[in-house]
């Protein structure tokens, strides 16, 4: 028995030795081969003068961010001689990728997020440039399924929610006797609990965890109709799929923005309307300047962007095939960009 | 993990079988007693039910300070321009060159690596197995991801065992070594990746090198712990037989110790594997391409057939390198052969010299097959569509369990049910108590189940929950994992005993326990959610599909090590089966079923950040801030609470066990 294991140990070295061995072999017979391999990849989708250097956009996990690098993608390489290597990442890794120019630039930041990736990277250490705004606004608001307006017209306003009754529509094992408000990613802007503390409303705030938790939610309520109370955002890929209805909270005043900047707790009305834009590496305007003018330019309105979206989740294309299909059909715009 | 630390403090205790038997009882529970009144005493005197604040840490804005120098200053430190940025390109080398290593051979050529290594190590049965549950990942119509994926799994295992088994053997020989190791191997392993994913971008750049540099953290302390376990486990007699033969410590460690721990160290590498493959997912957080993304889209989508096909392709790559680089179970297997071995493979068998290179040629022959007949890709034509029967399957579940069923009711009021009848009455008293009793019973319970050291640890870890000033959210996340325990095992603990009971339902089950255990919990999120709607029941859910493979194996195991002879005498003297299992087998495994508490509990804690995102809020929600946030300080204060609450089950629940072991 010892000796056998004695004799297996000895198989396993030789195993990996062998291993080691066809890799560095094989290895260094084919390395010019694998190198080639890229180089030729990159002359067919550059075309016969490649001037650009390569440049590497973030594809953040939603369609959207998607359709924005794919779109750029297809500009930057048949119009621009700049081959694009996508990389699909967290929005919160993006912003040290761009820091070290590991990624070049992001073509969507939901600014309620990234105020503080804002001021370290863009305001303090200047590692990090503002290219503007994208085009598509956000909106941060309280919605409800819309088949319960029905039977509840007064929940259309926050102030249908006073009633304790109505408000315990929404009540959960989780909420107890207060109504549940869900609340979906955790580090998504949020002044909900301080609305609700604010306006009095007999609401429980309840922490979904994630956006992939509150979508599920939704889907569960509307599918057994059943009440639910949540954060939700335009634009949204889920909103084309499922009715829903935003709840009219208070007009945003100075007061309420001054109290949001104060962090003071007094927070007690609408969302601000969120301006997406862009952002890119401080080293991308001397590596491809051309690159970097296009990428400033470059701006899709909320249609534009739905409209491209629609394909990819709807029709099931690729994201690349969609933005390719998308550029040939509208070399109007896409000039506006280059000009 | 456990298993390895456990067994070591099992040895050294000495037996107290003193006459005075009830003195010595006494004794332990006095003690306990006075040193619980103490602390309540005490808590009255300061008069606060709030945790008090001087024992706040300070660490939170510590941390956070650090993290923003280091955001501002890593291109002109020497430390990141000098240090960082070269391993950083050194790991991408690696993972590069181990890409188009794998890509050279083509996937004919990996099919046959795998069956050739498996060959080596394991036999003809995992060699084959191995290669079909790889060729898997093609039919899911996934090669190319699963690829990459294994490239940076594979250095990042090499690098976790050149750092773990030498740690492991300094561990294994030097006592000192190995209490010092015990904690930081504790954090690594228990400390979740969300607290520290942000900084090593910071520190080494998005994609492979911080992914490998994760996973390793994450890898290390399994080799380290069962690596030291097998040093230790070599017989003093064998070493005695060494030292009058006149080795020197070298030789002995070389020629006696190492060989003598084979198996252990090759059990170690098989867990680097199993752990590295859970890191997966999160790698493709930061930048990583392969099997990760996928599952991640699919979950954002809320799309369950699209995550499962890459999370199966996970299951079946970590399977198939499980199989083919265990090598233990070939033993069992090769004594139940029922065909003679042919000669001239035993002929072969002596030679490894000439079967390595017979190996070495049959794989160059068939990656210039492969090359010659131009099999670049996996052929796409054979892929197999599972997204759209998953997600009728699943569709079909949400749709018939969730409410109408009878009876019960579905799995709608089975969550409210376990919400208001399991899990409020659980947290809220830990919640409402003072922050003094709770630390006075944790302090007893330590003093019950191991002396004054394990009260000691309990105090600083519960006084360390305080400090960090996760009080409530540390108390919230105790009574889900206490809960979650709890369920796990009354499913583990029956079926662990209806596996050891028979072998047909054992190899049924074990299928099962490897998907459970290596398919990462983001893939099953959301149906949880869609049965049991939003809050903590989908995270308890999650965590026992999790913690209960580990249970259910445990158990079998030690139900199976329980020697013939006493059985035999029972059965004699006319017992029936089920005393038996009662009176004999269940308390001579007394000691391994409390390992399977252990490990349920380590687990549960293990998967409660993936349910704090489908709401389970507490402290893994804490952790989650750290990468999405930027709060790197709340991150890691939430961690460490992790941490805290782990040593703490851990050290109590094998406390009980060696005592357990010593009344046997």
């Amino acid at each position: 028995m010892k000796r056998r294991n004695a004799r297996t140990a000895s198989w396993l070295l030789a195993g990996v030795l062998v291993a080691v061995a066809a890799g560095c072999g094989s290895d260094a017979k084919t390395s010019s081969a694998s190198t080639a391999a890229p180089a030729d990849s990159t002359a067919g989708s550059t075309g016969a003068g490649a001037t650009g250097a390569g440049i590497t956009l973030a594809v953040n996990p939603w369609t959207g961010s998607a359709v924005n690098a794919n779109v750029a993608k297809v500009v930057l390489e048949s119009k621009l001689n700049t081959a694009v290597t996508l990389t699909d990442i967290d929005e919160n890794a993006t912003w040290p990728g761009m820091d070290a120019g590991d990624i070049d630039a992001v073509l969507e930041v939901w600014p309620s997020g990234h105020a503080a990736d804002v001021s370290t990277y863009i305001d303090e250490k200047k590692s990090v440039v503002d290219l503007g705004l994208l085009g598509p606004d956000a909106k941060i608001g309280w919605y409800i399924p819309t088949f319960m307006l029905a039977d509840h017209p007064e929940l259309a306003t926050w102030e249908g929610f006073k009633d304790p009754a109505t408000a315990k529509l929404f009540a959960t094992a989780e909420s107890g006797d207060d109504g549940q408000f869900l609340m979906g990613d955790p580090s998504y802007v949020s002044y909900d609990d301080q609305i609700i503390a604010n306006l009095k409303l007999p609401l429980k705030y309840v922490v979904a965890g994630s956006e992939a938790a509150l979508i599920t939610a939704i889907k569960a309520a509307i599918a057994d109709k059943t009440p639910l109370l949540m954060q939700f955002w335009q634009p949204h890929w889920l909103q084309s799929q499922v009715e829903l209805t935003e709840v009219k909270l208070p007009d945003v005043t100075d007061a309420c923005l001054a109290s949001a900047a104060a962090a003071d707790g007094k927070y007690a009305c609408d969302y601000p309307v969120d301006h997406l834009f862009k952002a890119a590496s401080a080293k991308l305007e001397s590596k491809n300047p051309a690159a970097f003018g296009f990428l400033s330019k470059m701006q899709l309105t909320t249609d534009q962007q739905n409209e491209i979206a629609a394909t990819i989740d709807g029709d099931g294309m690729t994201p690349a095939d969609a933005a390719k299909a998308w550029v040939e059909a509208n070399p109007d715009i896409v000039a506006t960009w280059l000009s | 993990m456990a298993t390895a630390t456990s067994t070591l403090e099992a040895a050294p205790r000495p037996a107290d079988a003193t006459p005075n038997r009830w003195a010595v009882r006494a004794r332990h529970v006095a003690i306990p007693a006075v040193v619980v009144a103490a602390i309540v005493v005490v808590g009255i005197a300061i008069g606060h039910d709030e945790v008090p604040t001087w024992l706040d840490a300070h660490v939170m804005p510590a941390i956070d300070r650090l993290y923003h120098w280091t955001v501002i200053n890593n291109d002109r430190n020497w430390l990141f321009t000098a240090v960082f940025s070269n391993v950083s390109d050194a790991v991408k080398w690696c993972t590069e060159h181990m890409l188009s290593v794998l890509q050279i051979l083509r996937w004919p050529g990996v099919l046959a690596l795998t069956g050739v290594v498996g060959l080596h190590t394991s036999g003809l049965r995992a060699a084959l197995t191995g290669m079909v549950v790889l060729s898997g990942c093609g039919f899911l119509g996934l090669w190319d991801d699963t690829m990459v994926t294994v490239s940076l799994m594979l250095v990042a295992v090499l690098i976790a065992l050149l750092i773990g088994i030498p740690l492991g053997i300094w561990a294994g020989l030097s006592e000192r070594a190995e209490v010092i190791m015990r904690g930081f191997l504790d954090t690594a392993q228990v400390l979740p990746v969300y607290v520290y994913l942000l900084p090593l971008v910071v520190a080494f750049g998005i994609g492979d090198a911080s992914a490998v540099i994760a996973t390793v953290i994450y890898a290390v302390p399994p080799a380290v712990r069962i690596t030291s376990l097998g040093i230790r486990a070599v017989p003093a007699t064998t070493i005695e037989v060494g030292e009058s033969f006149g080795c020197t410590n070298t030789q002995l460690l070389r020629k006696v110790r190492l060989p003598l721990a084979r198996r252990p160290i090759l059990l170690g590498v098989n867990q680097v594997i199993m752990m590295a493959f859970a890191i997966v997912v999160y790698a493709s957080l930061i930048g990583t391409a392969g099997l990760g993304g996928e599952v991640l889209t699919g979950l954002q989508k809320v799309d369950v057939g699209r995550a499962f096909a890459p999370g199966l392709a996970i299951v079946f790559a970590a399977i198939a390198i499980d199989r083919v680089t265990t090598g233990q179970r070939s033993t069992s297997s090769r004594a139940g052969r029922i065909w003679a071995r042919p000669p001239w493979i035993t002929a072969l068998g002596e030679r490894p010299a000439v079967v390595a290179a017979l190996g070495l040629f049959a794989l160059a022959a068939v990656a210039i097959i492969a090359k010659a007949t131009g099999a670049d890709h996996f052929p796409s034509s054979w892929s197999i569509d599972v997204v759209t029967p998953v997600n009728d399957a699943a569709g079909w579940v949400g749709d018939h369990f969730r409410r109408g069923v009878p009876i019960v009711g579905g799995t709608g009021s089975f969550s409210d049910f376990v919400v208001l009848h399991l899990l409020n009455p659980v947290r809220d008293p830990l919640q409402s108590a003072a922050w003094y009793v709770i630390v006075a019973i944790a302090v007893a319970i330590g003093w019950l189940a191991g002396g004054l050291r394990i009260a000691t640890l309990a105090a600083v870890c519960f006084l360390g929950l305080g400090a960090l000033r996760i009080w409530d959210l540390a108390m919230d996340t105790l009574s889900q994992v206490l809960v979650a325990a709890a369920l796990s095992l009354l499913i583990a603990i029956p079926l662990g005993i209806w596996a050891a009971r028979s072998s047909v339902v054992e190899r049924l089950l074990r299928p099962l326990l490897d998907v459970a255990q290596v398919m990462p919990a983001f893939v099953y999120l959301v149906p949880v959610i869609f049965l049991f709607n939003v809050g903590r029941v989908p995270g308890v859910v999650a965590s026992i599909i999790y913690a209960v493979p580990p249970g259910i194996r445990l158990t079998t195991l030690g139900l199976r090590q329980v020697p013939f002879a006493p059985r035999e005498a029972a059965t004699s003297f006319g017992a029936t089966p089920r005393q038996e299992l009662l009176k004999v087998q269940l308390p001579l495994a007394a000691r391994s079923m409390l390992l399977a508490v252990n490990q349920v509990i380590i687990m549960v804690l293990a998967v409660h950040v993936v349910a704090s995102l489908i709401g389970a809020g507490g402290l893994g929600l804490e952790t989650v801030y750290g990468l999405t946030k930027k709060q790197i300080g709340r991150g890691m204060a939430g961690g460490l609470g992790i941490v805290f609450l782990a040593v703490f089950l851990d050290r109590v629940t094998q406390a009980f066990g060696t005592r357990s072991e010593r009344t046997d």
